[in-house]
């Protein structure tokens, strides 16, 4: 029953892909976001990465496994990033890439990183979590994400005093401009596998298990049932990031929920007349055609497309309700994780995975910030009942 | 003596502003990435070179098969050059700016090609390729797509192109036209028929009788970039072309002799038009007369 469904998804993602495809002028980008869209669905959905659960994980239980596969994606995608750098830019210090998730660092990153882990574990989910647990059949999952645009709204409405006093830094700082491309992987490589081996450190051995043989039925269910190790997660998730900077953009997930915004915004009498700086500014934020559907629409859903053909096939597609107060977090939540999404320029993916993965300061920054957000949603929702 | 001076202002600012005219500088190309009504185009001999790095929203024309009939011995034909420029969103006012690698032999000949054709907008990006990187500047390897126009040529330019038939009739009938062969001097005076390597050969060596010996590296320098405009007249001035009267270029096939057709049209503002075709016709055709001073003679073998 479920697998007919799973057959279905694919069938609808392959006839979306060719429609896409042939699309005058933007065919070919089209139909390649839709593919790593989906691929991008499945990789959330398989191996569970949800930044919320992953800190309020870390913080509760001092499980790790999410946070490790976030290290594994960040190697992976900065060594992508970088060789495709150097095919694109001989000389650092001279030019920058073009569309590289280069954000502006200032005091708007630290709040707007805060509220946004303080909101995300609070209601349950970042954005792509969101995203992919819609795919699993959650009903607090819509309710989330109607409270990240409700937010997003209310940050576009924040932005100009924001932007003219929290902003500092327009250039934000691109360490390959200052370190070179050796120096700058040497830097952040460094710091990443110190990263990994502080949260290695002291995770206590796991019994060892038999190792099962690799016949089909077995590999076929860790592919396609078990929850991927954290590693296998983010290998992938690297690599989609580097194939979608060479051939796309970097990935990013609020570029449509902010031309949303910004048409409901209007709509509603609340947006100022201009943006101040928000339209050079490269990220998330900056909307190409307000009029259109975005190229990130594509990806959007062709991520929770993804995951919903991971879960199908693997029995985890589960439609629940939810509990009231879990829509009612969720939406508040929602609401916070939207409005530092905005003022980020980007949320976990596009400020902090884009960011990092470029070698912009702005991704750490975001991180940290992010961090400290979530250490304190998780003191404010107090440990779960046992 | 007033008037000479000022003749000679006006002669050489028309010079300098027609080197303005036809070249532009990798700063200006740089600036221009994304200007509506400018479309970059690379015409590379190298395969592979424009897929590994471009300009960043330059097309790619395949010399090959997009601007050569790949059937018949021809340029490519009217029908297929205005698809060409339709598929890549070229109207009749797009300038059309050339670049490629190898001090953009290619893409003088792309520039010829666009000229027959009558188009009136054309530039070729001082220094090409070799110019670009040593400036270090940002290479793209996304192909754009372009929003395509229906594109219909208007007013070719066919006295640029020189003939078999007009070739002949200048060295048998005596024209007081000046034929310059850019080939290197081993082929010029036919110790060698063609390079190394050279797939499209001649059944004899030399050159046409009357022409001088002008080969097309002469007129850049090591970076790619043109000489300056006093250099290339002294240059050719030595070969005995001076401006006065018609010039045809050759060389092999008939697209190097099109770098210096844009060399002396385009930048010293001479008369001249290419001979396309050049050795592998004139040298495989019979009865033609030839020029052969280092004896390599043909001796049945």
């Amino acid at each position: 029953m479920r697998f007919g469904a799973a057959a279905a998804v694919a069938i609808a993602a392959v006839v979306a892909g060719l429609v896409l495809h042939a699309v005058a002028g933007r065919g070919r980008e089209l139909s390649f976001t839709l593919i790593a869209g989906f691929a991008a669905g499945i990789v959330f959905q398989r191996s569970q990465f949800c930044f919320a659960s992953a800190f309020r994980d870390l913080f509760h239980k001092r499980e790790r496994r999410v946070l490790l596969g976030l290290i594994t994606a960040l190697a992976v995608g900065s060594a992508g990033y970088m060789i495709v750098f150097g095919a694109w830019i001989p000389d650092p210090a001279l030019h920058r890439p073009n569309t590289a998730h280069i954000a502006p660092v200032g005091w708007h990153l630290l709040l707007g990183g805060a509220l946004f882990g303080f909101g995300m574990v609070v209601g349950g989910g970042c954005i792509t979590g969101h995203l992919f647990r819609l795919g699993e059949g959650s009903a607090v999952a819509p309710v989330g994400l109607l409270g990240v645009l409700g937010g997003y709204v209310l940050g576009l409405a924040a932005w100009n005093p924001i932007y003219l006093n929290l902003v500092s830094s327009i250039r934000g700082l691109w360490c390959p401009e200052r370190l070179g491309y050796a120096g700058s992987i040497a830097l952040q490589g460094g710091v990443l596998a110190a990263g990994a081996a502080l949260l290695l450190h002291r995770t206590p051995a796991p019994a060892p298990a038999a190792p099962s043989p690799a016949t089909l039925p077995v590999v076929a269910r860790r592919v396609f049932v078990e929850r991927w190790p954290a590693w296998v997660g983010g290998l992938a998730l690297g690599l989609i990031a580097t194939f979608a900077y060479l051939r796309t953009s970097p990935l990013g997930v609020t570029e449509e929920i902010g031309r949303l915004a910004r048409l409901a915004g209007g709509g509603l009498g609340i947006m100022p007349d201009r943006l101040q700086g928000l339209d050079e500014l490269v990220g998330c934020a900056a909307v190409a055609n307000p009029d259109t559907v975005s190229t990130n629409a594509v990806f959007v859903l062709a991520l929770v497309g993804g995951a919903l053909f991971a879960a199908l096939v693997a029995g985890e597609f589960r439609p629940r309700l939810g509990t009231a107060p879990g829509h009612l977090r969720a939406l508040g939540g929602g609401v916070l994780v939207g409005f530092g999404a905005m003022i980020s320029l980007g949320c976990t993916v596009g400020t902090l995975m884009s960011g990092i993965m470029a070698f912009s300061l702005s991704g750490w920054v975001f991180l940290i910030a992010l961090a400290l957000g979530a250490w304190a949603g998780t003191r404010a929702i107090g440990r779960p009942s046992p | 003596m007033k008037l000479i001076l000022v003749a000679f202002f006006l002669v050489a600012a028309t010079h300098a502003a027609l080197a303005q005219d036809a070249l532009v500088s990798t700063d200006w190309v740089f600036q221009n990435v994304k200007n509506p009504k400018v479309r970059i185009v690379e015409v590379s001999v190298d395969p592979g070179l424009y897929e590994k790095g471009h300009v960043q929203g330059a097309a790619g024309f395949k010399w090959h098969s997009e601007l050569c009939d790949p059937v018949a011995r021809d340029v490519v034909s009217r029908e297929n050059f205005e698809k060409l420029c339709s598929r890549n969103g070229i109207t009749a006012d797009t300038t059309v700016v050339f670049y490629g690698d190898n001090s953009n032999w290619f893409a003088c000949w792309g520039h010829w090609v666009f000229s027959l054709y009558g188009h009136k907008n054309l530039k070729v990006m001082d220094g090409g390729r070799q110019k670009w990187e040593a400036e270090k500047r940002p290479w793209d390897t996304t192909v754009p797509s372009f929003a395509a126009t229906t594109y219909r040529v208007e007013s070719p330019n066919l006295d640029l192109r020189a003939r078999m038939a007009d070739v002949l009739d200048v060295v048998q009938k005596k024209q007081d036209v000046r034929l310059v062969d850019v080939r290197s001097p081993e082929e010029f005076s036919g110790k060698i028929i063609a390079p190394a390597g050279s797939a499209e050969l001649a059944i004899r060596a030399g050159h046409i009788p009357g022409a001088k010996n002008v080969p097309w590296k002469k007129a850049v320098r090591e970076d790619g970039t043109f000489k300056a405009i006093d250099e290339l007249k002294k240059l050719y001035a030595e070969a005995g072309i001076d401006g006065s009267g018609t010039v045809v270029t050759y060389c092999r096939i008939g697209e190097r002799s099109s770098h210096s057709w844009f060399v002396l049209k385009c930048l010293l503002g001479y008369s001249v038009r290419n001979y396309d075709g050049s050795w592998t016709e004139w040298g495989n055709a019979v009865g033609v007369p030839i020029e052969n001073e280092s004896g390599t003679i043909w001796t049945g073998k």
